[in-house]
C-alpha cells in the first residue's frame, strides 16, 4: 500500500475520532447540565457556591499536572454556569499554569519525578526524567518535538510566542498538556517568571473573554 | 533572591493580578432602582401582612411569600427560610392615596441583598424586587415581580 495514502487515511480516521469525541463531550455536558437543573435559587446558592469553589480548586490542581485533561473541567464549568463564571475560570487557568511553571522551575527535578511517580503518573514522570539531562534549550526543543531544526530555532528565538501557541494547541496533551508544557518551560530555566506570566495571561484569555464579552455559548 | 522568595513573589503576583482581574472583568449588577421621592420611615403599613404570588422574571419560577410589617420594620417569611435576614426598616411615601414602600434587606451570613419596592392600594399590593448575590468571583441576580393582598390564600402553606 502507498505509504502516503496510509498516513492520509490515518489522519482522516484520527480527525473523525476527534470530531466524534467533541460531539459526544458536548452532548455529555448538555445532559449533565439538564440533569443538574442548574437554576441558581436562594435555596441552592450556597451549595452552588461550594461546588464552584471545589471545582475551581480541582481545576487549578488538575490542570497543573502533566497529561491530565484539566481544561475539560473549565469548559464544563463554563457550560454549566455560563458567562458569569468566565472571570473565575480565566484567573484559575492563569494560576494553574503559573503553579505548573513554578513547580518546574523551583522543585528539584529528582523530587518532581518521585512525586509524579508517587501519583502513579508514569508518563508525566517519564517526561520529567527525559527532560532532566537536557540543557535549557533542548528542554524547550522537547516541546517542539517532531519539528524541523528551523522550527526549533524559531521556537527558541520567539520562545514566549512558541509557549503561547503550545499551550493553546488542540491535542497538546500528547506532549504533556498545559500543565506538562508549563512544567517543562519552568524546568528549562530559560523563561523569566514575569514574561511567562504575561504570556500566559494573554494566551489563555480568548475562550473566557469570548464567553464573557461575545456571548459564546458552550452547550 | 532565594528561591522561596521568588516563589512567594510569583504567588503574590498571581493572586494580586488575579484579584485585580476579577474586579475588572466581573460585571457589576445594580440592585433594583427605587424611584426617588419624599420617603420617610415606615409606619403606615405596620400591623399588616400581605400574601403575595409572584414570578421570577428570568426563569418563570412561581414565588409565594408572606410580607409582614410591624413597628416600622419589614420581613419576608419566604426569605427568612434561606437566611436569617431578621427585621429590616422600611420606608414609605404617599402619592395620590397610593402607599409606596421600599425596603432593603441584607443577609448577615452571606452576600445577599434583597431590594423591595411596592405599592399598596386599599388592600392590594403590587411588588417588584431583586435578590442579588455578590460573591468575589461573580454577581448573580434574581429579578421578580408579584402581587397580592391581605387576604390569606386558600392553601395556607407558604412555600418558595
Amino acid at each position: 500500500m502507498n505509504p502516503s495514502r496510509t498516513s492520509t487515511t490515518k489522519f482522516v480516521v484520527r480527525f473523525l475520532i476527534l470530531i466524534a469525541f467533541l460531539v459526544l463531550a458536548a452532548w455529555g455536558v448538555h445532559l449533565i447540565k439538564d440533569a443538574l437543573n442548574l437554576e441558581i435559587r436562594p435555596g441552592n446558592e450556597a451549595m452552588v457556591h461550594r461546588s464552584i469553589m471545589l471545582g475551581a480548586v480541582a481545576y487549578i490542581g488538575l490542570l497543573a499536572l502533566p497529561f491530565v485533561p484539566g481544561a475539560e473541567i473549565g469548559i464544563a464549568m463554563l457550560a454549566a454556569f455560563g458567562p458569569g463564571i468566565a472571570p473565575l475560570i480565566y484567573v484559575a487557568t492563569v494560576a494553574s499554569m503559573m503553579l505548573a511553571y513554578t513547580i518546574g522551575r523551583f522543585l528539584p527535578i529528582g523530587a518532581l519525578e518521585r512525586f509524579l511517580n508517587l501519583l502513579h503518573m508514569q508518563r508525566a514522570a517519564a517526561l520529567v526524567a527525559r527532560a532532566a539531562p537536557l540543557s535549557g534549550d533542548d528542554r524547550l526543543a522537547m516541546l517542539l518535538d517532531g519539528q524541523s531544526k528551523r522550527a526549533v530555532h524559531i521556537g527558541l528565538k520567539y520562545r514566549y510566542i512558541a509557549l503561547a501557541i503550545a499551550v493553546n494547541t488542540p491535542g497538546n496533551s500528547i506532549i504533556g498538556g498545559g500543565g506538562g508544557i508549563m512544567m517543562v518551560a519552568g524546568l528549562s530555566g530559560i523563561f523569566s517568571p514575569v514574561l511567562v506570566f504575561l504570556t500566559i495571561a494573554i494566551a489563555v484569555s480568548p475562550v473566557p473573554l469570548a464567553v464573557l464579552f461575545l456571548g459564546l455559548q458552550l452547550q | 533572591m532565594s528561591q522561596i522568595l521568588q516563589v512567594a513573589a510569583i504567588a503574590m503576583a498571581t493572586v494580586g493580578t488575579g484579584a485585580a482581574t476579577m474586579t475588572v472583568m466581573k460585571p457589576e449588577i445594580a440592585d433594583l432602582a427605587v424611584p426617588e421621592g419624599d420617603w420617610s420611615a415606615g409606619e403606615i403599613l405596620d400591623g399588616q401582612s400581605y400574601f403575595i404570588e409572584g414570578v421570577d422574571l428570568d426563569s418563570g419560577t412561581v414565588l409565594l411569600d408572606e410580607l409582614v410589617f410591624r413597628d416600622g420594620t419589614f420581613q419576608s417569611v419566604n426569605c427568612q427560610t434561606y437566611c436569617d435576614f431578621g427585621w429590616s426598616d422600611y420606608q414609605t411615601k404617599l402619592v395620590d392615596d397610593v402607599i409606596h414602600f421600599t425596603a432593603t434587606t441584607r443577609c448577615p451570613d452571606a452576600p445577599h441583598t434583597v431590594v423591595w419596592y411596592g405599592t399598596v392600594t386599599e388592600d392590594q399590593m403590587q411588588l417588584a424586587g431583586t435578590w442579588t448575590t455578590r460573591r468575589w468571583y461573580w454577581n448573580h441576580q434574581i429579578r421578580f415581580s408579584a402581587e397580592g393582598s391581605t387576604t390569606p390564600p386558600i392553601d395556607p402553606n407558604v412555600t418558595g
